[in-house]
């Protein structure tokens, strides 16, 4: 077998899943439901913040991104792997000379392209909406506001989109785990809901860990905190965006893109440990 | 001999069903072997094992104890499933996708050469009589044409081995009689076919051999001539024979030894009649389209 062959059959599964799932009623309400979100945030302009206007939508916005994105990574995850059980599609697939571990890589890259393109049309609307309020109080203010040229440094909106991306991909791969030991949709959806809030409230653990002694408990905070990877390393966002000085380092970025990847294959494999074993 | 397409050496499979670890035997110290070029059925009634023993031979279950080999390969390796085609019971396919852009994504799936995929994904939607429909979008299909869809996705890569899990379901009898001829121009081209039914009428002017399973367990296997002939009694089918020259026949079989078993009106089973009665209107519809559209 050629690895070559491996990463196609991967790409076709993916893209078969990504189309399924964007078909879907489900993600264009979420989708449409977040827009109008984000979109409402601008309806606070009577209050006329000034320059909080705009921090206020960015957080309403990130907010939003993070909320959505979250069920959406829980759901569509769980909904791909099981409509492709329950209707029987695995039995035909995993029949041919595909690999399981490729199918599942298959099904986690289908839904972590379709929560890419939910964080991108997030964060083009977000971004429209900032620009425009942005313009329109410097209307108002007259430039002496301008720091470097405008208030908001629109790269960091994708980069805060992009680190939210990686952590639903560990949400999305997560799912894909416990779906796989799982029999039913519902189990595996609240399962992965309360994982979302464990590693939400992980560095709470991690707080502890510091102000612990030396034994055995500290070595099971240790231990949780590497199982349950640290949601809030990836939210950033208050750093970013707005503060100049805080501009976060590219080797920052790549260090907890990194991260998010090794709890992503973790899982996958952990995934297909149990899913060798499944009856289909 | 050459290696048997398919050799299952004392399988059984149990499933856990409910709680304290009760099991359910499905399939129960099977042993079979089908031979290369043979078109091989595997009957019984509902529940038998037929589709739990395809299952294992594809790898998609694991046997609880024996072995499965598909040409002399253990059938967990996903590389002995390489050229086998296969077409679950009452498959069910992505919906949003055409007739043809799923054939063609299981072609790819299944590494067929890209310059060779088009002519290979129009072929055998031409054998099993999809052209027309093969752009629609499957969800819109009958569960005739799902399964006809199905058998082509499962022939688009040429395998050596076909393995068909009652292809005729639900396929009216003019599919079926269609399906049975590519089964057997298949065979011409030197394939294996595994198939499952439970439609006797069907399988029996098909099959080489076939294996019949009653709970999980092996019944009877062979030849279907060997299994339903009456060894000890030929018939002879006369026409235009009047009274005299009968009761004239029948004296002299008593003179010859022989003992007049039973009297029948042959007939013709009522499969063939409705297809020969369909085929006759197919003929006249077809003649009567080209004159339409001649004048
Ligand atoms: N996943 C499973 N879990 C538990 N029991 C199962 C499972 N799959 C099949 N069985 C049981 O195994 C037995 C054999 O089932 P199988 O599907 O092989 O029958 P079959 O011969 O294909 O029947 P049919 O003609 O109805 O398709 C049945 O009693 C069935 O209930
Ligand atoms: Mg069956």
């Amino acid at each position: 077998m050629k690895i070559t062959d491996s990463f196609t059959r991967i790409r076709l599964i993916a893209g078969t899943t990504f189309l399924e799932a964007v078909r879907q009623k489900f993600f264009n309400s979420l989708l449409l439901i977040s827009i109008a979100l984000v979109g409402s945030s601008t309806f606070f302009q009577q209050f006329d913040f000034g320059t909080g206007e705009l921090k206020f939508i960015t957080d309403f916005g990130f907010g939003a991104l993070f909320f959505f994105g979250s069920i959406l990574s829980i759901t569509a995850t769980t909904q791909l792997f099981f409509n492709e059980m329950e209707n029987r599609t695995a039995l035909t697939m995993l029949a041919k000379p595909v690999y399981k571990l490729e199918f599942l890589a298959g099904k986690f890259l289908g839904a972590h392209l379709l929560l890419l393109c939910f964080t991108l049309v997030i964060t083009l609307v977000l971004s429209g909406i900032l620009y425009w309020r942005e313009m329109a109080l410097l209307e108002r203010l007259g430039n002496e506001l301008i720091l470097n040229g405008s208030l908001i440094r629109y790269g960091d909106v994708f980069l805060f989109g992009f680190l939210q991306w990686m952590k639903f991909g560990i949400l999305a791969a997560f799912t894909l785990f416990v779906a796989s030991f799982s029999n039913t949709n519902l189990y595996t959806i609240v399962v992965s809901f309360f994982m979302l809030v464990i590693c939400q409230l992980q560095y709470i653990a991690r707080d502890a860990y510091t102000s612990m002694e030396a034994g055995w408990e500290r070595i099971l905070v240790l231990g949780l905190g590497l199982i349950f990877p640290n949601f809030q390393l990836f939210n950033i966002g208050d750093q970013l965006v707005f503060d100049v000085e805080k501009a976060p380092a590219v080797s920052t970025v790549l260090q907890i893109t990194g991260y998010g990847a090794i709890y992503v294959v973790a899982f996958i494999l952990l995934a297909q440990v149990n899913f060798r074993r499944r009856e289909i | 001999m050459s290696t048997p397409a398919i050799r299952i050496q004392n399988l059984t499979k149990d499933f856990a069903v409910g709680m304290r670890g009760m099991k359910l035997r499905a399939v129960d110290d099977l042993c079979l072997e089908v031979g290369d070029n043979e078109i091989f059925g595997l009957l019984g009634p509902n529940g038998s094992g037929k589709s739990t023993t395809i299952k294992i031979i594809l790898g998609l279950l694991e046997a609880s104890t024996g072995t499965c080999e598909i040409y002399g390969r253990p059938s967990k390796l996903v590389d002995a499933r390489r050229s086998v085609g296969f077409l679950p019971e009452a498959p069910y396919f992505y919906r949003y996708l055409t007739g043809r852009e799923l054939v063609r994504y299981y072609a790819r799936i299944c590494m067929v050469p890209r310059v060779e995929i088009d002519a290979a994904v129009d072929s055998v939607i031409k054998l099993v009589g999809m052209t027309e429909a093969a752009n629609r979008r499957v969800g819109t299909y009958s569960k005739g044409m799902l399964q006809r869809i199905g058998l082509a996705q499962s022939l688009v890569h040429d395998p050596q081995l076909v393995i068909l899990d009652e292809p005729t379901a639900g396929v009216d009898p003019l599919g079926s009689a269609a399906i049975a001829e590519i089964v057997r121009e298949l065979k011409r081209r030197g394939k294996t076919i595994l198939l499952s039914s439970h439609l006797l009428a069907q399988i029996e002017g098909l099959c080489d051999r076939v294996a019949i399973l009653h709970r999980g367990k092996l019944v009877r296997e062979g030849r279907v001539d060997d299994l339903v002939e009456e060894k000890d009694a030929e018939s002879l089918v006369v026409q235009g024979l009047s009274a005299e020259g009968r009761a004239a026949v029948e004296a002299e079989i008593k003179a010859q030894g022989g003992r007049l078993a039973r009297v029948e009106k042959p007939r013709l089973s009522l499969d063939a009649y409705f297809l020969k009665e369909v085929h006759e209107r197919e003929i006249e519809h077809a003649t009567q389209q080209e004159g339409g559209e001649e004048s």
